[in-house]
């Protein structure tokens, strides 16, 4: 598998919150390959399985989210502007000049009004996002005939290979924990699994985890692993917080993850010569896993993060390493049976 | 063929003084229409071109070559770079962008924290230029150093990108516009000889201009550019400045020049005749080669005829082509009559 095509075709895909549509139906077409069965629920998360042989086999769930960070169309203003809300938490230092596509009945380009130096005095602060404008040079009776209100837009940024391994592109959080899975799966595709695996690919959250709780709700698993993205370290960032871009997959330790998952995961990791990090957090993780530890009578999860330089920002930076060994530690993992420490 | 010609201009990288992909685009473009071509020790070209006669007097049209970006000033141990700005550019439009560096146009972004690890304070504060730094995803210092060095260019990724009612978005519109303009006014039969100068380190400060207007010399001088409108909503009446859509802007003073009144009163006079619309900025605010080019030598009568532009100095500046049209066509009429 071509995992730069893959993410390039992910992170091009649409996907805000609510709105996961086009993301969904690429990533149930990449799922196909390896999980027949998958589709596309009631709440717009993607979900496939792997059967395993065995009497009472666990029940184990890989999951990563679909959807970005955007904004939603609030209303279009007598000069043709479009006015938005905030979908997900948007860094709004960085909104002026930003290109964006605004997603209606066809998708159009437009960029987010800035005042230019000649004209900003002393006085400038952050935008509230009420105060952004979107200018896609259309009129207000053109634009009517293409965006509504609730209509999503996103940022247009390309994807841009950096040096090494590295990749910047928008809405790496989380596309890329899907390319992790879908490595991982690459891995299991011939292995005689003693569990079941579902696979769940999130709707929704940036915006509370709702499609998460849904999912976890049907799929009823025994185990649970979010795969998602955390901080690497930027420069004249704080070592505790952040991770190493490039060192590997950060394992989630913390009180409301399973110690007994971690631990596994570490194994597996040690054994296989995995690079790996920790990511100890001192309560919830601000992630699926929190969703799932508490589904239904309870599931022991944990989290399994990929580092990324300035997230929420149309230019996320990863590293295809960190990705390919977060899929291979997920493989060993479930393959080894890791998972019954 | 204007269009086509703008289009090629903006994905070109010419940040000020590092003007030569533009430089060299131009030169093959107009080779075959002028009469004569030097390029001055700053960079900028001069070109003369001949007209059905002899000017009564010496008419100089400019545009800027130069584009804002930002400069490499030192590579941390860690691999990023410190980054100062060229020319006039907020940190804001900077934060979380794609970048190309340097001659090799290595791919890059401009780093930003994530917003997760800022507090309500730091969330609501606008970024310094010595906050941010330039990441191309080298290991090291050392690996970044055998890529790039201090005083490379940083320029805004190229993307030229039509959006509706006839308006693009694209880094660089100041000033390729009025490059593309000289473009089109040199490929056509001119009624009288002028001079056209395609000038390098406008934003810089009008260094360009400077020495170029000594070294042509001349009587009238139109400067061709962007300016900025800000026709928002919730901008009303002068505040707009100027508004796309309105027609060339014709400015009576800024923060550079006051303009020629005769020229300024003969623009509208033209723009009236020929029935496209014309503006003027209703704020005194930026400023243009204009501001070198009247006080040349002994002085200089100059207008300045500029395409509204909004989100200057971005790297999504937005314009309407029919403006740009419009520009043209008052700068051709504008040449017949200034030297009528």
């Amino acid at each position: 598998m071509n995992l730069t095509e893959i993410l390039r075709q992910l992170s091009e895909a649409e996907g805000v919150s609510g709105c996961e549509g086009t993301c969904a139906k690429i990533a149930r077409d990449m799922l196909k390959k390896y999980c027949a069965d998958s589709h596309i629920d009631q709440n717009g998360s993607v979900i496939g399985t792997l059967d395993g042989t065995g009497e009472n086999a666990p029940h184990i769930l890989l999951d990563a989210h679909l959807d970005q960070v955007g904004f939603v169309v609030t209303a279009v203003t007598e000069e043709g502007f479009v006015r938005v809300g905030n979908v997900g938490g948007i860094d709004m230092r960085l909104t002026p000049a930003q290109n964006v596509l605004l997603h209606g009945k066809r998708t159009i380009p437009g960029v987010i009004a800035s005042v230019p130096p000649h004209l900003s005095g002393s006085g400038e602060k952050v935008q509230d996002v009420t105060d952004l404008l979107m200018d896609t040079g259309y009129s207000k009776a053109e634009l009517e005939e293409i965006i509504a209100p609730g209509d999503r837009v996103s940022f247009d940024t390309p994807m841009q290979l950096l040096q090494g391994d590295r990749i910047a592109a928008r809405s790496m959080d989380d596309r890329c924990g899907i390319a992790a899975i879908l490595c991982a799966l690459e891995q299991l595709k011939d292995a005689q699994l003693s569990c079941k695996v579902s696979v769940l690919f999130s709707s929704q959250e940036e915006v509370g985890e709702c499609g998460a709780e849904t999912a976890a709700y049907s799929i009823a698993p025994d185990l649970a692993v979010a795969v998602d993205v955390s901080f690497a370290r930027g420069h004249g960032d704080d070592p505790v917080k952040c991770a190493k871009l490039g060192g590997g997959p950060m394992i989630g330790i913390s009180p409301t993850l399973s110690r007994e998952i971690s631990n596994g995961l570490i194994s597996a990791a040690k054994r296989h010569d995995i690079p790996w990090q920790p990511e100890v957090m001192n309560g919830t993780t601000g992630t699926n896993a929190d969703r799932f530890s508490v589904s239904r009578g309870g599931v022991r999860s944990c989290t399994l993060s990929i580092p990324l330089r300035y997230m929420h920002t149309p230019s996320e930076v990863i590293s295809l390493a960190d990705i390919e060994n977060t899929g291979k530690l997920l493989a060993a993992w479930i393959a080894e049976g890791y998972y019954a420490e | 063929m204007q269009n086509e010609h703008l289009k090629k201009l903006c994905l070109l990288c010419g940040a000020s003084g590092n003007e030569g992909a533009v430089r060299d685009y131009i030169l093959e473009q107009i080779k075959p229409y002028a009469d004569s071509i030097t390029i001055d020790p700053l960079g900028s070209v001069i070109a003369e071109k001949k007209g059905a006669k002899p000017a009564p007097k010496k008419l100089m049209v400019s545009a800027h070559m130069d584009e804002v970006g930002m400069i490499i000033t030192y590579i941390n141990d860690d691999g990023t770079m410190q980054i100062a700005p060229v020319g006039g550019v907020d940190a804001n439009v900077v934060i979380g962008r794609p970048v190309v560096v340097g001659e090799k146009k290595i791919s890059g972004v401009i780093g930003a924290k994530p917003i997760h690890l800022l507090n309500s304070d730091q969330r609501k504060a606008l970024p310094k230029f010595s906050e941010l730094y330039l990441d191309i995803g080298a290991e090291n210092g050392d690996a970044a150093g055998k890529l790039v060095s201090v005083g490379d260019y940083v320029h805004f990724l190229p993307g030229y990108t039509e959006m509706g009612g006839g308006r693009v978005r694209s880094k660089a519109l100041d000033d390729r516009i009025g490059c593309a303009i000289m473009l089109t006014l040199m490929a056509q039969e001119l009624p009288y000889d002028v001079t056209f100068a395609f000038l390098v380190q406008e934003e810089v400060g009008l260094r360009g201009a400077k020495a170029a207007a000594y070294t042509v010399n001349p009587d009238i001088a139109l400067v061709l550019e962007a300016t900025t409108a800000a026709d928002l909503t919730g901008a009303d009446g002068d505040a707009k400045v100027c508004a796309l859509g309105g027609g060339p802007v014709v400015s009576f003073m800024d923060r550079s020049t006051i303009y020629d009144r005769e020229l300024y009163r003969l623009a509208f006079a033209e723009c009236e005749k020929m029935g496209i619309p014309c503006q003027t900025k209703t704020r005194i605010a930026g400023g243009n080669d204009s501001g070198a080019i009247h006080i040349s030598r002994g002085g200089v009568r100059t207008l300045a005829i500029s395409a509204p532009c909004r989100y200057l100095h971005s790297p999504s500046c937005a314009a309407d082509l029919q403006d740009i049209e419009n520009c043209m066509q008052l700068t051709a009429a504008m040449i017949e009559a200034v030297l009528r």
